[in-house]
């Protein structure tokens, strides 16, 4: 079976003005379809850094990653913006939720990119927001909605495309931690339908509920734990 | 070898030649040349202009003719060259002019049939012992020869005079744009009061004062309408020299168009500052008068 | 959901911002429809001004327009001319400067005109009183047709005794008064050396200016026979008389815009081109501040799929909304500030009623509308370059952090 992801010998290296600093050294990931692997690890040791590389969202200094065979170093930005809107959903910690739609126009914005018709898109997005236990906020605004209620939409928009990975960076990282154990229930539920999930969290019980636990420390990639 | 003579026929032909009566004490040209040795004609100084246009020289002998078809020309010696004084009502026309000493311009144009044509003249400049005496020295002479027109060289005071309509003009269209551009500013200044709302929320929230707050926007107004009006002297007075220099290429002339006076830089910030300031503090206003809660609140 | 839609929505998200920058397109774009205006509008109302006053062509003595020199033997050289075929009718104007002494006013300059015989029609309109003539043989005071403006200026009416001085420039003397009544007020069509006119008979005139035996004029106008382009007529007059110098209104306009109206064009195009400018840095700077509070949400949207010709397009959408509807509100608000403009520059010396500073025409709009397009265009590019240029990942973590 294809890995859904590959990378190998990742380095991801900022140039900044008081010298370079390395996030990500040398390292080697592999992700199977459908499978749920939490990332943990202190701050500033590359978690987002390798979240962006396998989002497509960032490209390694060196090494390579291939995202369902495809190496993706030899794509253009628009192919790569096509496999973001189509194959990968990113869940942020800030939500950015667009504030001046509600929670039906956030969630239906990914399927109107991607050429979805109106029929489709209201069937879908319906579904959605069902799915997340919130359809009777759906035009609600993001200003008029809770912190949880907001991932939540979040969560639905990520997962408007039928992905088959979903990228999460620190999604309880703003929330209390009943309305974290909401997501990571929303999270189980996701993966029990087929998605593959990456998350990076500080939060234990997030971290508990994947599958793979991988540490990370100052760049490089532990042993599962 | 002296210089080649060069024949400008009929240079009242097409009006090209505006004959000014001055006398010699008012020659304010680059270069005369004293007539050489055993040559009588009379002088005469082309503008710089004409020099180019009639592709003569200094020293030429040129024929100057006050009739239409060139008929009786006289010869005069090109003794130099002048620079037109610039006159914003002619900054149009091309300066294509001559001066001669007054006898000789008086010779020129007299008509045979009309004996009073031998003393007319245009115009009699007057320089005044008491300049602010204009009006009382006018008035006498106009009692002394009716029908004479007699008029001041300060600025005018008639409301319909062409520069103070002109004056008005300017200023209406300085109030237009400046009305733009508050808008703009008002909008701008919102957009960034709207971006510090968390911020002023978390320092009402830490006790600080909506007065003190209010200062500190002030302050910063302050500071950015100072530094921006500065600035907006600074490129206008950098854009003057670009502007005089194209239009005075454009219309071969040395008339300036801009000028920016310590008086005009200073109205500018005068106004502009506190503009700024008002804009500014009109914009924070309504985020100071909302309660904290709504402030950090989403 | 459209870029256009999406725009839309993030302009009425934030309505007192998107309002005051609409409300600063309107006021700078009603300055640029202005000066547009402007660029043209003196011409444009001086040609009109010329062809609606009935005549096409006109003759002078010098080859410069307006003349410095008085046409001599007027009556012979309007006869001949008179007989070209090419010509329907003939009008000698002869105007001269005088000033009228009402008792217990101030001395008042006047334009002096007088008209060919059956000319009148074509250079005035009574409204009130008659025309000249009305006047018997026997009435020693020379009849008098004035100005609307001079009869207000004076308190003047139909029979209202109006002493006159004509003033003779160059001449060390002063010319006797004479005595004129007025017969009649009169709105003046065609352009005339200030507001105050007062046009009289052929007779008087010569005697206001003690000039009986003389038969100058100031212009000889000509009306080409309907057929007849001026042009032929100018080519006619020429063939037929060396002494004159004839123009077509067309040669005229041109030569008033070479020289006259020079200032005019320079302040319009100068005044156009900075209003572009301003128009473009400040729409480019709300646009590019607006982006920058919302890098976070771009940079979410570009790692979400959402391409950059899509970010790219819901800009320009939102600089066309901000443009488009400013641009619109400009015309009728540009229309308004052009009538007090027109007003403050028709307070200058000599300007005739009939002259206009702003013009409106059509093509104008048109132009001002695609200017203004182009500019909202231009505006919307370095926006565009950050919005779609930005580091996805390297701008969400700042966002986040921050």
């Amino acid at each position: 079976m294809t890995p859904i992801v590959e990378g190998r010998g990742l380095t991801r290296t900022f140039p900044m003005p008081s010298g370079a600093v390395t996030a990500l050294r040398d390292v080697s990931f592999q992700m199977a379809p459908a499978e749920y692997i939490a990332i943990t690890g202190p701050s500033g040791c590359g978690k987002s850094t390798l979240l962006h590389l396998l989002g497509c969202v960032d490209a390694p200094t060196s090494g390579s990653l291939l995202f369902e065979g495809r190496d993706v170093a030899r794509l253009s930005e628009s192919d790569r913006s096509r496999i973001r809107l189509t194959r990968v959903g990113f869940v942020f910690q800030r939500f950015f939720l667009l504030p001046m739609l509600d929670a039906w126009e956030n969630v239906e914005l990914p399927q109107a990119e991607m050429g979805a018709g109106l029929a489709a898109r209201r069937a879908r997005t319906r579904e959605l927001l069902d799915y997340v236990g919130l359809a009777d906020r759906a035009r609600h605004r993001p200003s008029q909605l809770s912190g949880g209620e907001m991932q939540r939409v979040a969560i639905a928009r990520a997962l408007a495309n039928r992905p088959a990975l979903l990228l999460a960076d620190e999604p309880t990282g703003e929330l209390d931690e009943d309305t974290g154990e909401q997501i990571a229930d929303l999270f189980d539920r996701v993966h029990a339908d087929g998605t593959a999930i990456v998350v990076v969290t500080h939060n234990p019980v997030l971290a508990r509920r994947a599958k793979r636990h991988l540490v990370m420390k100052r760049g490089a990639l532990g042993a599962d734990r | 070898m002296g210089p080649a003579a060069r024949t400008i026929i009929s240079l009242g032909v097409g009006g090209l030649v505006t004959a000014v009566i001055i006398g010699s004490t008012l020659v304010t040209s680059s270069v005369a040349q004293d007539n050489p040795p055993g040559v009588s004609a009379p002088q005469v100084l082309l503008s710089r202009q004409l020099l180019r246009e009639a592709d003569v020289r200094v020293g030429d002998l040129v024929t100057v003719a006050a009739d239409a078809d060139g008929s009786r020309g006289v010869s005069f010696r090109v003794v130099g060259v002048y620079e037109p004084t610039p006159d914003p009502r002619k900054f149009s026309a091309q300066r294509l002019e001559a001066r001669l000493h007054l006898p000789d311009l008086m010779a020129l144009t007299e008509e045979a049939a009309d004996p009073a044509s031998a003393d007319a003249v245009s115009a009699i400049n007057l320089a005044l012992v008491d300049r602010g005496n204009a009006d009382g020295v006018g008035a006498a002479i106009a009692r002394r020869v009716p029908g004479t027109r007699v008029a001041s060289t300060e600025p005018s005071a008639d409301p319909n005079d062409l520069f103070v309509v002109l004056d008005r003009f300017h200023w209406a269209i300085a109030i237009v744009t400046v009305t733009g551009s508050t808008a703009f500013l008002l909008a701008l200044m919102v957009m960034r009061a709207e971006q510090r709302r968390d911020i002023i929320g978390i320092l009402r929230l830490m006790g600080v004062s909506s007065r003190s707050i209010l200062f500190e926007v002030l302050l910063e107004g302050l500071l950015i309408a100072v530094a921006g009006a500065l600035f907006g002297v600074l490129l206008a007075v950098a854009s003057q020299g670009a502007i005089n220099r194209f239009f005075q290429w454009r219309f071969d002339t040395t008339l300036v168009f801009v000028r920016v006076t310590a008086a005009i830089a200073w109205k500018a910030v005068a106004f502009a500052v506190p503009l700024g300031v008002a804009a500014g503090l009109a914009a924070s206003w309504t985020l100071l008068r909302r309660s904290v809660v709504s402030l950090v609140g989403r | 959901m459209t870029s256009r839609a999406l725009a839309w929505r993030t302009a009425a998200a934030e309505p007192a911002r998107a309002a005051l920058a609409i409300a600063g397109v309107a006021v700078i774009g009603a300055l640029l429809f202005d000066m547009l205006m402007l660029s043209q509008g003196l011409l444009v109302s001086f040609r009109e001004m010329l062809d609606t006053s009935g005549y096409d062509v006109r003759v002078v003595a010098s080859d410069v327009f307006p003349a410095r020199v008085d046409l001599t033997n007027a009556s012979e050289v309007a006869a001949d001319i008179a007989r070209l075929p090419e010509v329907r009718q003939v009008t000698i104007v002869r105007t001269d400067r005088a000033v009228v002494l009402v008792p217990g006013r101030a001395p008042t300059d006047v334009a002096l005109l007088n008209l060919s015989p059956g000319a009148e029609r074509q250079g005035w309109r009574i409204v009130d009183g008659a025309d000249l003539g009305a006047l018997g043989p026997q009435e020693s005071a020379a009849p008098a047709v004035i100005s609307r403006q001079l009869s207000r200026a004076l308190g003047l009416s139909p029979g209202s005794p109006l002493p006159l001085r004509a003033l003779a420039s160059g001449a060390a003397s002063a010319l006797p008064i004479v005595g004129f009544t007025v017969v009649g007020i009169a709105d003046f069509q065609f352009e005339n050396d200030g507001p105050y006119v007062l046009a009289t008979t052929f007779e008087a005139f010569q005697r206001a200016r003690a000039s009986v035996s003389s038969d100058t004029a100031d212009v000889i106008l000509v009306a080409s026979r309907p057929s007849i382009d001026a042009s032929a007529t100018v080519a006619a007059i020429a063939g037929r008389r060396r002494d004159v110098h004839a123009f077509s209104n067309e040669q005229i306009v041109e030569r008033f815009n070479e020289n006259g109206f020079a200032y005019f064009r320079q302040i319009s195009f100068v005044l156009s081109t900075i209003t572009l400018g301003f128009a473009f840095l400040l729409v480019a700077t709300l646009l590019t501040v607006a982006v920058n509070q919302r890098l976070g949400q771009v940079a979410a949207l570009r790692a979400l799929g959402v391409s950059r010709r899509r970010i790219a397009s819901t800009l320009v959408w939102e600089s066309a909304l901000l443009v488009g509807t400013g641009g619109l509100l400009s015309l009728p608000l540009g229309w308004i500030l052009a009538l007090g403009l027109d007003r403050i520059l028709r307070d200058m010396p000599n300007i005739p009623d009939a002259l206009h500073f702003f013009v409106f025409e059509p093509r104008l709009a048109l132009w001002h509308l695609a200017l203004l397009a182009a500019t909202g265009l231009a505006a919307a590019v370095y926006p565009v370059w950050v919005a779609t240029r930005l580091p996805i990942a390297a701008t969400l973590r700042f966002e986040t952090v921050s």
